[in-house]
């Protein structure tokens, strides 16, 4: 199929317009499939319409926002809040639990298996001897599994709980007022690399997570740049150990028009290298 | 515009997904107009219209779990989903049907004199804010998105009402569409 005469038949607008026949729909959406620049022309179309929808957005009365929420309650759309989302954690205390019961046990039953009482005592002490090494070492064996798996379990917990965190810092970042979120797209020659700033209006204090970017290669690292009227000022460069969707905290920028990542040899550079600019965005 | 209008689609979803009260006021702080002027464009009257917007916040808040990142845009589906609410209701009150029993005429003659539209006008007056950039297309590609996307006529019903072959219909549209993104230019 010739695809530049599919896309200009119109057949893209009476998509999105919503008046397209059955039999189009599923034609379009198998296409789209499997070929972008019919993807692409869909997309550039809808967000077309989203930017008209924006333009001729009209207010909405005031009531209507309480109103909505009171019905939404009503019902039961609503999700309880407060619900701690502890599961890991709680897993994991049980594990521990269980543990430490194993444990316990090990070392009281060693005493227990030395009755004294025996006519022939040289060769019960031997046999009890022999007995409660085998124990010992049987248990020592247990005791050794069980510290490995608890060892494990506690990994388990920090790397949960690491995660955990960071969703929570982004979380909190999103929900803080005072701070500006802006989006750095990848530059034409990279259209998928995506990275967010979150910068506090009031602290200055400027955090940066990695949406979309490839691992920074070896002896190389992402470094943040806010351009303030004009000139390129560092904002530091994201760290080698952090996740890169994890929002770490980068360098305060007290004033700047738009941001810029470029990437640079291992600890950043004073001016950044134009040739490796990756995504940018403006405020 | 608000500083998290910036927030990704998938953040979004993900937070719409938690069904609390912050999801909510995000999702009305920075939606709200826009799928109110779809619905007050589709459904003429205030009071009808605070109806509809209504019944869309419940429907995508219901319905987001289904919603499938795959398979397009989470701002287009919004967009839908008010434009076929409004749509619905629009059919339901039989608005529609008035239209169509318009003598011929009448409806041929809205493209050169839009007398149509301006009683259209008059009604919107009641809505804040109301702007309507679909004016500063030509007249004979306007009407074809205004029959199309607000009022759901299929472009064969256009072509019947207008007298005008589908191909041409699909062409103007296209026109349409070129015309718009240049105008929309103008107001980025």
């Amino acid at each position: 199929m010739d695809i530049e005469a599919y896309i200009s038949s119109g057949i893209i607008e009476s998509y999105v317009l919503g008046v397209a026949s059955e039999e189009e729909v599923s034609i379009l959406n198998c296409i789209r499939k499997n070929n972008s620049a019919v993807d692409q022309a869909i997309a550039e179309a809808e967000k077309m319409l989203e930017d008209l929808a924006e333009i001729q957005a009209v207010g909405m009365p005031m009531a209507l926002k309480e109103k909505i929420w009171n019905r939404l309650q009503d019902e039961n759309l609503v999700a309880n809040d407060n619900q701690p989302e502890l599961l890991p954690t709680t897993q994991t205390l049980s594990k521990d639990d269980s543990i430490q019961q194993q444990t316990s046990s090990a070392e009281e039953e060693p005493k227990q298996a030395v009755p004294i009482r025996s006519y022939n005592w040289a060769i019960a002490a031997s046999i009890l001897f022999v007995l409660s090494a085998g124990a010992n070492l049987f248990f020592y064996q247990q005791q050794k599994e069980s510290s490995e798996m608890l060892a494990a379990a506690n990994n388990e917990l920090h790397s949960k709980k690491a995660m955990l965190a960071t969703l929570q810092d982004k979380w909190d970042l999103v929900e803080n007022p005072a701070i500006k979120t802006i989006s750095l797209k990848g530059i034409e020659t990279k259209p998928d690399l995506h990275a967010l700033v979150y910068w506090d209006q009031q602290s200055k204090a400027v955090f940066l997570s990695l949406e979309h970017m490839p691992a920074a290669p070896k002896g190389k690292q992402y470094q943040l740049w806010a351009m303030v009227d004009g000139q390129p000022v560092s904002a530091g460069v994201f760290p080698l150990d952090a996740k890169t969707q994890m929002a770490s905290k980068m360098l305060d920028v007290a004033k700047a028009q738009a941001f810029a990542i470029t990437l640079e040899d291992e600890g950043g550079k004073d001016a950044p290298t134009l040739t490796e600019l990756c995504v940018m965005g403006s405020i | 515009m608000s500083p998290l209008h910036n927030l990704s689609e998938e953040t979004l979803i993900l937070l719409l997904k938690k069904k609390n009260q912050q999801a909510f006021s995000y999702l009305y702080d920075n939606y709200a107009d826009s799928l109110y002027g779809v619905v007050c464009r589709i459904v003429t009257s205030a009071e009808h219209a605070e109806e509809v917007i209504q019944d869309v916040f419940v429907k995508i808040w219901k319905h987001v779990d289904l919603f499938d990142v795959e398979k397009g845009r989470l701002y287009t589906w919004m967009i839908n989903i008010a434009r076929n609410a409004a749509l619905d209701y629009r059919k339901s009150k039989g608005v529609r049907n008035e239209l169509k029993n318009q003598p011929l005429s009448n409806i041929v003659n809205r493209e050169e004199e839009q007398d149509r539209s301006q009683n259209e006008r008059n009604a919107q007056a009641d809505f804040i804010g109301f702007k309507n950039i679909l004016d500063k297309l030509k007249p004979e590609c306007r009407v074809l998105i205004e029959m199309a996307y607000y009022e759901g006529y299929t472009q064969q019903e256009i072509a019947q009402q207008l007298d005008i072959p589908l191909g041409t219909i699909k062409t103007r549209t296209k026109a349409a569409f070129l015309q718009l993104k240049t105008l929309l230019k103008d107001y980025r």
